[in-house]
């Protein structure tokens, strides 16, 4: 390769080119590579099975480790290919193998770079121009007449690897900065009902009805004082507050109690039955006492009660997520402390402005609305069990289109993916669950995924006689023996 | 050739006798039943059903159609029976039940106060959407099996009578059959004549007098047109949702003919004989086990033709499924391995698989599902689905060959690998052939998978476990490839590779649904058989590292 004319430098800088390519092709570290990576993306499923999927993306497929050990693996099949040049016929079906795997590679990486994974939910008769992407991102707008809002800070966050805890992020606001403090990748949100300091409060009561099979307790909450609160339990009715004149009159043809408090302590109650000919039950109560409700054999208790109730969220954090966990961040803005979930928006008031802050994943605009027109299910006979779905959409510019499950909709560079569906309580559908995307690496992947095949099938049958030749030369040495 | 012919009847007396066999309650399994979304013989439905229940297809000798109809007819007769299987021991202590017993009674699990405990531990970690762990999954089996017993008593399991045509044939709720419990009177009376005529048979079987033949034959005749009656009714009232016979025959024909534990059978023979061949040297006995392989090997075949026929789909949809198409590719490549260069021990350790997978198919049916279920919704119909899971199991089949192999192969390094050298060369190769055939399945295999997720959902690779670990098994096999070429493995490495790389394929195999339980693949997921898979993988490093204690000493006392 080298011309004896060349000078000692060039000599000296091509066998250090060959040593170089010589090093780094070398099967050696092929091999640890190769283990490395399958230990890595080993640790990968077991972080996903102890979490999830996303946090096993942050955790382990999507850090520097990774790119390192891809990396080398690309500059070791490169090397590799290098060192065989200049290439021969007997090498293509080597080449192919190996060169498949760069092409494979490349393509992830575009995709990764340049593509869009996105979910687009749709509430059936409703529509959606917003695909939700993984990545999130905070959001303040404000408003000085509560009519007009101007956006004042927007910034892609992710909280999970740069934990606020560790360093909180300052957003700066007219008067006085929003600071977000803490993260919790695991949270239950539960409702919860406390007294409140609120005049504009009205006020909560929890109660006890009970039997030998039934135990059941419940709050009844005012939305504003002197507005009766009511709950349906089965078979009776229970209501915060006295009745009206109307019923007073009349009596109820329900099963029903209206409870209300009275002074000394005490509640004063009026009990109601579906049965015309039974009076109605008349009394006073204290916290806790038991009252014989002569509904089958019902007894009913008042456990709790305030004056001024609220109802808040409350957040637990858990040490592992399930589908009823979310993800939360703690706040503090003008000296109070706030606790947002994620994907939920809040409002904050001051005495000159309104802002609205929201924490949750980026939305990205499709520029064109798909209308969910229906959304088919078929079951199998006799049973609640899903056979198939399928969307019925309409797209501007292309008209009414099914998307059904590997049936996709292709429109301006997208793919629109039948994922899944959110039921109600009922089992009935609600919504469709479609997913977006746009991936540019897909026919280099393709192309890539070829030539490795192709490559390794015929390497393999090439390998035969070979093989043959390494092998005991009769059946008889091997069959025959002793 | 005399003894060939002799193999061959021997395989076919089998079947012949298994032919003539019937029973009077024939008319009876072949009643037709909707269940769990599907219609299905009653034969297919009594055993499922008794399996749930019982872990078996028979209580102590009786067939599950007579078990199941009993039950549906006394249930008070029932109560005392110990018939409820419960396996967990967490489940027995928290029932106060004995410990050591297997198997209870309705009576001792339904009037145990704790059962309701334990139920609403079960519906808590339900609504909790947490992962249900072995004790959980257990409870919910037995959720399952006392449900199947009540409804199976109140009558509202068996549903027999398909609705009349409705308005709105796309609604599944409008297709539900009809169950002995909604018959309307002139229903039940054409049922209790055929429940008559059951009650007539058990009264025949257990009477003490020598059975008649023309009774059993008269019997028979009832039992044929009573069911016949019914079914005929049955069928009127929406001859659209009514299976054809011929359909129902031949489920039934699957579930009693069993063609896969012939060919287990057939293997295991096939087996003894290459070793006969290999202790008397004789070629004959080598000739005996390709026929008898053959034999098993058209049984096998034979049995995924019906089942495929009766599914409607290719047989790899579950966990059972793939380890009867994991002995069967297993067989494949054996007999091609085999044929080229007829050493003897390949042929041995293919059937050896293929008789182990058949084997573990047919006797954990909790564990491996052998029903054939509906298909989820993203499982259905598709081409690239298919052919990816279809080409990445058939390479587990050559790698579970290559360590077969490599079994063998160690064998001959305790024994002695001066003497057993081109023994050992020849293993070796066999091995390492098996393991180029599995990767070139494998690679091929896993880039389909990413075809078949980029169509279906858009996403080529996606880190899900199942997928990432049938790459660690792709990536462990390429490893020792490239170290067989570095000259880092030699013979014993490539042999006691083999054997331990399995262990990347059986995790990415059971190991992802059962033991990781997480990710897409879901519709796979099971539970249980942990503490079998693991000694499976226990025994086979125990036994490598006894040849690689032995191989090192060795190697020592040469030098």
């Amino acid at each position: 390769m080298v011309s004896p004319s060349s000078s000692p430098a060039q000599k000296y800088f091509s066998s250090f080119v060959r040593t170089l390519v010589r090093t780094l092709s070398s099967l050696k570290i092929a091999v640890i590579v190769i283990a490395s990576l399958a230990i890595l993306i080993a640790v990968g499923t077991f972080v996903e099975a102890r979490y999830n999927s996303e946090i096993a993306q942050k955790l382990v497929y999507k850090t520097f480790w990774m790119y390192l050990v891809m990396g080398t693996l690309a500059v070791n099949l490169t090397a590799v290919m290098v060192s065989r040049w200049p290439w021969q016929k007997k090498h293509v079906p080597f080449i192919l193998a190996h060169i498949g795997i760069l092409v494979l590679l490349a393509g992830s990486l575009i995709t990764y770079w340049w593509g869009l994974d996105g979910t687009l939910r749709i509430g059936i008769g409703e529509k959606n121009h917003f695909v939700t992407v993984p990545q999130t991102e905070v959001l303040v707008w404000s408003s000085f007449d509560g009519e007009r809002y101007t956006q004042l800070f927007q910034r892609e966050v992710d909280f999970f690897l740069d934990r606020p805890q560790n360093k909180s992020l300052e957003i700066p606001l007219p008067e006085g900065n929003l600071k977000i403090t803490h993260f919790e990748p695991f949270t239950l949100v539960s409702r919860r009902i406390a007294a409140s300091e609120n005049q504009k409060m009205g006020s909560g009561l929890r109660f006890l009805v009970h039997n030998q099979r039934v135990n059941q307790s419940e709050w009844l909450l005012q939305k504003r004082p002197g507005e009766n609160a009511q709950a349906a339990l089965g078979l009776a009715k229970f209501n915060l507050g006295p009745p009206s004149a109307e019923i007073l009159k009349k009596g109820s043809t329900e099963n029903e109690i209206f409870i209300w408090p009275a002074p000394g302590d005490k509640f004063q109650y009026i009990l109601y039955y579906r049965d015309p000919q039974r009076k109605p039950l008349k009394g006073f109560l204290t916290l806790g006492q038991g009252l014989k409700t002569g509904w089958m054999d019902l007894e009913f208790k008042v456990l709790m009660y305030f004056t001024h109730a609220e109802e808040t969220q409350e957040f637990k954090p858990v040490d592992r997520p399930n589908p009823l966990t979310t993800s939360s961040i703690d706040f503090e803005f003008l000296g109070k402390k706030y606790s947002l979930q994620v994907n939920d928006v809040t409002k904050l008031f001051t005495d000159h402005a309104v802002y609205i802050f929201s924490y949750g994943q980026k939305r990205v605009d499709l520029d064109f609305d798909v209308v969910l027109k229906e959304f088919q299910m078929g079951r199998y006979q006799g049973t609640q069990r899903a056979s198939s779905y399928q969307s019925q959409v309409i797209v501007p510019g292309l008209g009414e289109k099914t998307i059904s499950m590997n049936e996709p909709l292709k429109h301006k560079g997208l793919t629109v993916y039948q994922a899944s569906f959110q039921e109600n309580e009922m089992g009935q559908p609600i919504a469709s669950i479609l997913s977006v995307n746009y991936d540019p690496g897909r026919w280099i992947k393709y192309l890539g995924s070829l030539i490795l095949s192709l490559g390794v099938v015929w390497l393999f049958y090439n390998k035969r006689k070979e093989s043959r030749n390494q092998a005991p030369k009769t059946e008889r040495e091997v069959t025959d023996h002793e | 050739m005399n003894r060939i012919f002799w193999a061959l009847i021997f395989s076919f007396g089998f079947l012949v006798s298994q032919k003539s066999f019937s029973a009077p309650l024939k008319a009876l399994e072949l009643l037709p039943v909707q269940d769990q979304g599907r219609i299905k013989p009653y034969d297919t439905f009594a055993r499922e059903s008794l399996e749930l229940v019982y872990g078996k297809q028979n209580y102590q000798g009786k067939p599950a159609t007579e078990i199941i109809m009993t039950w549906l007819l006394d249930p008070v007769s029932w109560q005392e029976r110990k018939i409820v299987e419960i396996k967990h021991h967490l489940v027995k202590e928290g029932l106060k039940l004995d410990v050591l017993e297997k198997y209870f009674s309705v009576q001792e699990i339904l009037s145990n106060d704790r059962i309701s405990l334990l139920m609403q531990q079960l519906n808590q970690k339900r609504e909790e959407k947490a992962k249900l762990d072995p004790y959980f999954q257990a409870l919910q089996r037995l959720e399952q099996q006392i449900y199947v017993l009540r409804s199976l008593a109140n009558g509202s399991l068996l549903r027999l009578v398909p609705p009349a045509p409705s308005e709105n044939p796309g609604d599944s709720m409008s297709q539900t059959w009809k169950s002995v419990a909604e018959f309307s009177e002139s229903e039940h009376k054409l049922f209790s004549e055929v429940t008559g005529v059951f009650l007539k048979y058990l009264s025949l079987q257990v009477s003490t007098t020598k059975k008649d033949p023309s009774e059993i034959k008269q019997l028979t005749q009832d039992v044929f047109t009573k069911v016949g009656a019914f079914s005929e009714y049955a069928k009127k009232q929406n001859p659209g949702l009514y299976p054809a016979a011929t359909d129902i025959e031949l489920e039934v024909h699957y579930n009693q003919f069993h063609p896969f534990r012939w060919a287990y059978i057939a293997y295991l023979l096939a087996f003894l004989a290459v070793v006969l061949s290999w202790i008397f040297k004789r070629s004959l006995f080598y000739q005996a086990a390709w026929v008898v392989s053959l034999v098993g090997f058209l049984m096998h075949i034979y049995g995924f033709c019906l089942r495929v026929y009766l599914t409607g789909r290719p047989p790899v949809s579950n966990m059972y499924e793939t380890v009867v198409w994991v002995g069967f590719g297993a067989m494949v490549f054996s007999m091609i391995i085999e044929l080229t260069y007829k050493w003897r021990f390949i042929l041995m350790a293919g059937t050896a698989v293929a008789a182990f997978c058949l084997i573990v198919a047919d006797t954990a049916p909790i564990i491996l599902d052998p029903s054939l279920t509906p298909l989820e919704p993203v499982l259905r119909s598709n081409f690239w689905l298919m052919t990816h899971v279809l080409t990445i199991t058939i390479s587990y089949a050559a790698f579970f060959l290559a360590m077969a192999c490599a079994d063998i192969g160690l064998y001959f390094f305790i024994k002695d690998p001066q003497k057993y050298q081109p023994q050992i060369k020849a293993i070796v190769l066999s091995v390492y052939r098996a393991m180029q055939i599995g990767v070139g399945l494998l690679a091929p295999g896993i880039i389909l998978g990413g075809i078949w997720a980029d169509y279906s959902w858009g996403r080529f690779w996606g880190w899900d476990p199942k997928e990432t670990w049938a790459l660690i098994a792709l990536l462990g096999y390429v490893a020792v490839l490239h170290g067989r070429v570095a000259g880092l493995l030699k013979d014993f490495g490539i042999l006691v590779s083999g054997i331990l790389t399995f262990s990347l394929v059986i995790m990415a195999w059971y190991g992802v649904n059962f033991i990781l339980g997480a990710g897409l693949h879901s519709y796979g997921f099971g539970a249980g058989g942990v503490e079998y898979v693991a000694s499976f993988v226990a025994i086979h490093i125990l036994y490598v590292c006894y040849a690689s204690v032995l191989y090192r000493d060795r190697k020592r006392s040469i030098q």
